[in-house]
């Protein structure tokens, strides 16, 4: 890093806040963290009290409050903001507050005005379809009235009908949510409007804002990103590569990423998959430069069965799965490629430094997402406290967690359940999948819910979905 | 069978509760000059629109927020050697000694009396909607309750699961949580009140009215 005279203010907790803290050691960085009292024993904690000094650490009200986070900033001189991924990560406000006030900030992510363009689902549809670049049916504006939500619903139906389809489906989604969260199915017309309320009713309650989006559910398809790095200048924007995220819950979150996105070498398709590819990572591409964006973000992608693609949104921050695309990622052909690092350093306007022809890719990579969670009970977060974590450390894993592996955690139940982040690097899809077997082997995570019973987790639904990994 | 004139003793002979003003979030923190045995009070009025007292004043991105004190009492502490530095969320700020009102007394002693509807996990919880319309119309003693009705929409880690009450049939006398708060594990969420019951909590309430004298 040619300045290092920032300092960081990192605004997340767990496992990305423990990422965003070594990314900025590897680039020279200070950085300042922040937490509340329901996260006192995260990893992030002692990783900022052990590495930071003693003014690395802040206790917060709460990590969704603005005007604690900036005033840590000043009491701090943090010069710089990383949001990780939720909280303000796509607040365009928040970007441009950080930005405008007295005192600014580098908000580490792209520009508001990026994030403004691009964050919003609906905007980004319009957006998309003004390029050519195909997107899923549906509305494309956020509904608030119930007789509207219907129209496009019963539309929506109809055009399944004609098309064939043999079980037309309508899907329901918080327009504010993201992450799987406020999505659900309706089969039938009739059953539409207690859906759509309840729908309704939880993005009022979760997410402040009660609109929907009605659009088609797509089935049998394959969930693909595109992982997209561009500088300030947002002229040259580049990608590292596609993403497989079609293992999911029931509540469509997702539990294994791979990439590349598909694997034609090793599968059979009845589509030409490196064509898909390509063409996913053209129109993603193609995008980023009509809006100049300005930093990391993903194009999140549905492939249908005969290989059509439709652009779902995009995701204008960091992604829990940035390790993956990583892990398979050279630069001028040197591993150790960090896309946090990538981002902080090009947020912090330094110029990217290289170009699509400097990076390459090489073997396959498999990240598990290791969570207290029943399969079994439709993912039921499994809350409790964890008394034995520990894996076997492996030159192609790497283990990315906020939770202690020599003390007892208490799960706190005001966030994601999500445990760790284990990836796995193979020279291709049978090794990979040995490997992350062999991970998963070793792993142990043992500990008592709640209620007193053994605590649940999803490492056999893991297990279960290594062989399918990449096969549509 | 609940022994009220032996708990209000029990009461009588410690009739205050210590609570401690805390920083509700991060800032620079000043003290207003008010010395420990100065008298306080909480905020007041049929809306509780009336200010309590303040005892501190935290400012943050040039917003100032005064701290007041929760309830009617007595200052007994007060942390001068925060004066003018930037404290953290949750740091005590001062202490105040409370007397009992008439209304805490009856929570604890109706807390003892009705059937108590109590969290099973750490979460936020709600009412479901239709039950919420009916309590905002009428009052939660207006909604009738019994085994397996679904009550609640229990939230935590994002997710969201509907709770069936379980116990007694009767009426919702009184409500422990409130929206978007967190509620620990085995913390009431209602007190519940059999219809058979409610001469004894009619009793409950009238002796703690004329019994319980409340001191400033």
């Amino acid at each position: 890093m040619q300045n290092s005279s920032h300092k960081v203010l990192v605004a997340n907790r767990g496992e990305i806040a423990i990422r965003i803290v070594q990314a900025c050691r590897m680039l020279g960085l200070d950085f300042v963290c922040v937490y509340t009292a329901e996260d006192e024993q995260s990893g992030h904690v002692r990783l900022a009290k052990e590495t930071g000094g003693e003014k690395s650490l802040y206790r917060v009200s709460s990590y969704h409050d603005a005007n604690e986070i900036l005033a840590v900033a000043d009491a701090a001189q943090a010069t710089a903001i990383h949001p990780g991924y939720g909280f303000f990560a796509e607040d365009f406000r928040f970007a441009r507050r950080v930005t405008q006030r007295e005192r600014g900030l580098i908000f580490i992510g792209p520009s508001w005005r990026v994030i403004r363009e691009l964050g919003d689902k609906i905007n980004t549809k319009r957006l998309a379809r003004s390029l050519g670049v195909p997107t899923v049916p549906g509305s494309d504006k956020p509904i608030y009235d119930e007789m509207e939500a219907e129209e496009v619903a019963r539309s929506l139906f109809e055009f399944q009908k004609q098309c064939g389809t043999e079980q037309p489906t309508v899907l329901i989604k918080a327009s504010a949510g993201g992450g799987g969260m406020g999505i659900e199915e309706v089969y039938d017309i009739d059953l539409f409007r207690s859906v759509y309320r309840r729908i309704r009713n939880y993005a009022l309650r979760q997410f402040k804002d009660e609109g929907v989006l009605i659009e088609q559910r797509i089935r049998d398809f394959n969930h693909l990103e595109v992982q997209i790095v561009s500088d300030r200048s947002g002229q040259n924007p580049v990608h590292f590569g596609t993403r497989n995220c079609s293992i999911q819950s029931t509540g469509l979150q997702k539990r294994v990423e791979v990439a590349p996105g598909f694997d034609p070498s090793s599968l059979p398709y009845s589509f030409d998959a490196a064509q898909v590819l390509t063409d996913i990572t053209e129109h993603s591409l193609a995008l980023a430069r009509e809006v100049r964006y300005d930093n990391v973000g993903t194009w999140e992608w549905i492939v249908a069965r005969n290989g059509r693609p439709f652009l779902m949104e995009v995701n204008t921050r960091i992604q829990v799965e940035n390790g993956v695309s990583a892990a398979i990622a050279r630069i001028r052909g040197k591993r150790g490629v960090n896309l946090i690092a990538e981002q902080i350093r090009i947020g912090l306007g330094e110029p990217l430094g290289y170009t699509q022809e400097d990076i390459t890719f090489e073997g396959l990579g498999i990240e598990y997402r290791i969570i207290a969670e029943d399969p079994t009970n439709r993912f039921t977060p499994s809350s409790g406290r964890i008394e034995r974590f520990s894996w076997k450390e492996e030159p192609w894993l790497s283990m990315h967690t906020h939770v202690p592996t020599d003390a007892a955690y208490d799960i706190p139940t005001e966030f994601d359940p999500n445990l760790a982040l284990g990836i796995v690097w193979g020279e291709n899809l049978s090794q990979a999948q040995e490997r992350g077997m062999d991970f998963l082997d070793h792993l142990t995570l043992d500990g008592v819910d709640s209620a007193g019973a053994p605590l649940k987790t999803n490492v056999g639904f893991l297990r279960e979905k290594t062989a399918r990994i990449l096969q549509f | 069978m609940l022994n009220i004139g032996k708990v209000l003793e029990e009461l009588k002979e410690s009739p205050y509760e210590e609570i401690v003003i805390r920083a509700p979030h991060c800032g620079v923190v000043r003290f207003e000059p008010l010395e420990p045995g100065a008298r306080v009070s909480g905020a007041s009025g049929q809306w509780k629109e009336k200010p309590g007292t303040c005892i501190a004043v935290i400012e943050r991105e040039r917003n100032k927020r005064p701290i007041e004190s929760v309830d009617k009492g007595e200052l007994v502490a007060v942390n001068r050697n925060l004066e003018g530095t930037f404290v953290e969320a949750q740091t005590p700020l001062a202490t105040i000694r409370h007397f009992l009102s008439k209304d805490e007394v009856l929570k604890i002693i109706l807390q003892k009396a009705l059937y108590l509807f109590c969290a099973p996990e750490r979460a936020k919880y709600y009412f479901i909607p239709e039950v919420e319309k009916n309590i905002q119309a009428s009052g939660s003693k207006s909604v009738k309750v019994h085994d397996g009705l679904e009550l609640f929409i229990m939230s935590r880690m994002k997710r969201e699961a509907p709770l069936a009450y379980s116990g007694p049939g009767g009426v919702i006398y009184a409500k422990y949580f409130e929206r978007n708060e967190n509620i620990d594990a085995g913390k009431p969420l209602i007190g519940v009140c059999p219809e058979s019951q409610l001469p004894l909590i009619e009793d409950v309430v009238l002796r703690v009215q004329t019994e319980w004298e409340e001191r400033e």
